[in-house]
């Protein structure tokens, strides 16, 4: 019943945060039923579109697992931007130069990606253990310096002289991540990740500490868990995720290089998606489909209206605001009505 | 060599600015017990809506008002959420600054037509202040004279709010409300309207940070260019503890290292680690705090 009850506050809240974005476009002189239909056809109307949408939500959902992950045991990871643009470069470096037969190189580069988030988030847990160092500043400002160090080795000492833009080379061809007729293979690496990593933290007893970690700090530290340790475990894993993202976005992606722009908004839209998942990996998968259908729509919707494709951003950010609003202010307010009618029952009860 | 200096010192009180009004900003809101981390996205709005007043009216006035009107919306988006809905302040917080991003891009789409930047001579950048007597002190009354009144405001405010959150009945209030709300109820003072006043001077204050740059440190809009201004600020707050003298002197140090990495691009230091200077300098600010913390708990 619970779970019913949420399903519906969640559906009722996007349906407004649409209807909202959709008075924002009718103010804009277009109509929001031809963009919303552009949007659906783009992002799930055709096997096209759908293979697409799911290709793009690969990405999030790795993202997404990653801040769920941290946000659930308490670690304020914001760094998944950095981690994922880490990945990203050590991957597209390493297929450039690494000689390996396909078969055993693609899993190979994919490991080093994410153990290239890792180190990152890495470092941030080393300035925590260390130095007490609150871990949302340090990965924030991490996300900045990777985002500047990246674009610096594809600028000067990996350019391709071929591109137009700052860009390393292709990789090797072998590397090039399989499809099944336009799905690549990639989106079902996230989804595999993303189960483990539900089991992980449900069934295991270190996830179950992580767990405890996050809703009170004190009890798992007195039930017996290493805080500290735990901290540095999560934020390796959840970095290891996000640098699985920039992996699989080399290797599976379309363009198979590193460039300029290439981490887009996925941090963040991975942070956006496990706030409003609340934290639970199942949920966080949907949403990260949910968000791959808004973002793939979002281009065929360019084309069809006169509407830029950057509304996907702003239609997000409505969505994350109304979902969480509705969500805790329903919550607040149903247990205060409860409790003045408890209150009522005691007080009358007593006359 | 010593123009060189001058011209450092100079670039640093321009880029110690921005960060220090919304550090300042968020200083309220520190002391109301309030974890806003809005900062961000309320400075970028602010900077697009004083581009938006100014490119349509022609009048950086208007540009200045636009953009304190979006961040009084932002400021009571926040403390709606924050305040009426329960929902977690940071991610109430982390919700506004995706909204500004989202919105500023799209409307940088929509309205202007252009991706990444605007860049525009309709745009009317804010007036330069020469102040009476330094002006004529030569090459360091340079230093000091001709910069954008937002400059001498920032830290004119600065010396000033010290002397109103420490020694005022304002700012006793507001920190007893941050302190123990409901202790300050019993006083007489109503917590939620302190909350609100925090909140309000916050999104107004970061709002100017954002007028500052895109009219003042340059004249222009391009997509998220608070670039983490936002975020150093908030730094900045929890390293100082809140007290604006700290801000003052902990923004001039950040304003140093960047105008430090402007000028060293000179020197062929790739542009990217020039960038990167002042997220580095946090860190490194951060790890000194920490070691500090370290020892004096043992």
């Amino acid at each position: 019943m619970k779970i019913f009850r949420r399903v519906i506050i969640s559906l009722l809240s996007i349906a407004s945060a649409f209807l909202i974005c959709a008075i924002l476009i009718k103010i804009q002189r277009n109509s929001p039923i031809e963009v919303y239909k552009a949007l659906y056809a783009y992002g799930l109307g055709s096997w096209f579109s759908l293979s697409s949408t799911l290709n793009t939500a690969t990405p999030l959902i790795f993202t997404g697992v990653s801040a769920a992950v941290a946000f659930a045991s308490g670690v304020i990871n914001l760094g998944q931007h950095g981690q994922l643009l880490m990945g990203a470069i050590l991957t597209a470096i390493l297929g450039v130069y690494l000689n390996l037969p396909g078969l055993i190189g693609i899993p190979v580069l994919v490991v080093f990606g994410g153990f290239a988030g890792a180190l990152w988030a890495g470092v941030a847990a080393v300035l925590k253990k260390f130095y007490r160092m609150d871990e949302f500043i340090s990965t924030l400002m991490l996300n900045f310096i990777a985002e500047y160090f990246t674009i610096y080795l594809a600028t000067y000492p990996f350019l391709d002289k071929k591109a137009y833009v700052p860009a390393t080379r292709l990789i090797k061809r072998i590397y090039f991540m399989p499809d099944v007729s336009g799905l690549s293979l990639a989106f079902f690496v996230a989804i595999f990740s993303a189960l483990i990593s539900y089991w992980y933290i449900k069934k295991t007893r270190s996830g179950y500490e992580l767990r405890m970690m996050g809703h009170n700090i004190n009890f798992a530290r007195i039930g017996g868990c290493s805080v500290e340790l735990n901290t540095t475990l999560v934020l390796l894993l959840t970095g290891f995720l996000s640098g699985l993202a920039g992996g699989l976005l080399i290797l599976g992606g379309t363009q198979h290089r590193f460039m300029k722009g290439i981490g887009a908004n996925f941090g963040w839209d991975g942070v956006m998606i496990a706030i409003i998942a609340n934290n639970s990996i199942i949920e966080t998968l949907f949403y990260g489909l949910f968000f791959g259908a808004l973002k793939n729509g979002a281009i065929g919707m360019e084309f069809e209206t006169a509407v830029p494709s950057e509304f996907i951003l702003l239609l997000q950010a409505v969505i994350v605001l109304v979902v969480v609003g509705a969500r805790s202010a329903i919550e607040y307010y149903t247990q205060w009505i409860r409790s003045l009618a408890k209150l009522k029952k005691v007080v009358s009860g007593n006359d | 060599m010593i123009e060189l200096l001058l011209h450092m010192f100079r670039a640093t009180l321009s880029s110690a600015t921005p960060i220090m009004l919304a550090a300042l900003g968020g200083m309220f809101t520190y002391y109301a017990n309030i974890f806003n981390i809005a900062m961000e996205g309320i400075m970028l709005t602010g900077a697009f809506f004083a581009v938006y007043g100014s490119y349509f009216f022609g009048n950086w006035f208007l540009g200045l008002i636009f953009a304190l009107i979006s961040g009084l919306f932002m400021a009571a988006l926040f403390a709606l959420f924050a305040i009426y809905f329960r929902c977690d302040q940071f991610i109430t917080g982390i919700g506004i600054n995706m909204l500004a991003l989202g919105w500023t891009t799209y409307a940088l789409r929509s309205t202007f037509k252009v991706k990444g930047a605007l860049i525009s001579p309709k745009i009317v950048p804010l007036p330069k202040w020469n102040i009476p007597i330094l002006d004529r002190l030569g090459q360091v009354g340079n230093i000091f004279s001709g910069h954008p009144f937002l400059v001498y405001m920032a830290f004119a405010s600065a010396l000033l709010l010290e002397i109103i959150i420490f020694n005022n009945k304002f700012g006793l209030h507001l920190r007893a409300t941050g302190e123990d709300q409901e202790a300050a109820k019993s006083a007489g003072i109503k917590p939620i309207k302190m909350k609100w006043i925090a909140t309000i001077l916050c999104g107004l204050l970061s709002a100017l940070a954002g007028v500052y740059l895109s009219l003042g440190y340059v004249t222009l809009f391009s997509e998220n260019m608070s670039n983490g201004r936002g975020w150093i600020s908030l730094a900045i707050i929890i390293l100082v503890k809140g007290r604006p003298i700290g801000i003052l002197s902990l923004s001039m140090i950040f304003g140093l290292f960047e105008s430090v990495g402007l000028i060293l691009q000179h020197y062929k230091l790739a542009p990217q680690f020039a960038s990167m200077i002042p997220y580095l300098a946090t860190l490194f600010v951060l790890y000194f705090y920490g070691k500090e913390k370290k020892k004096l708990q043992w």
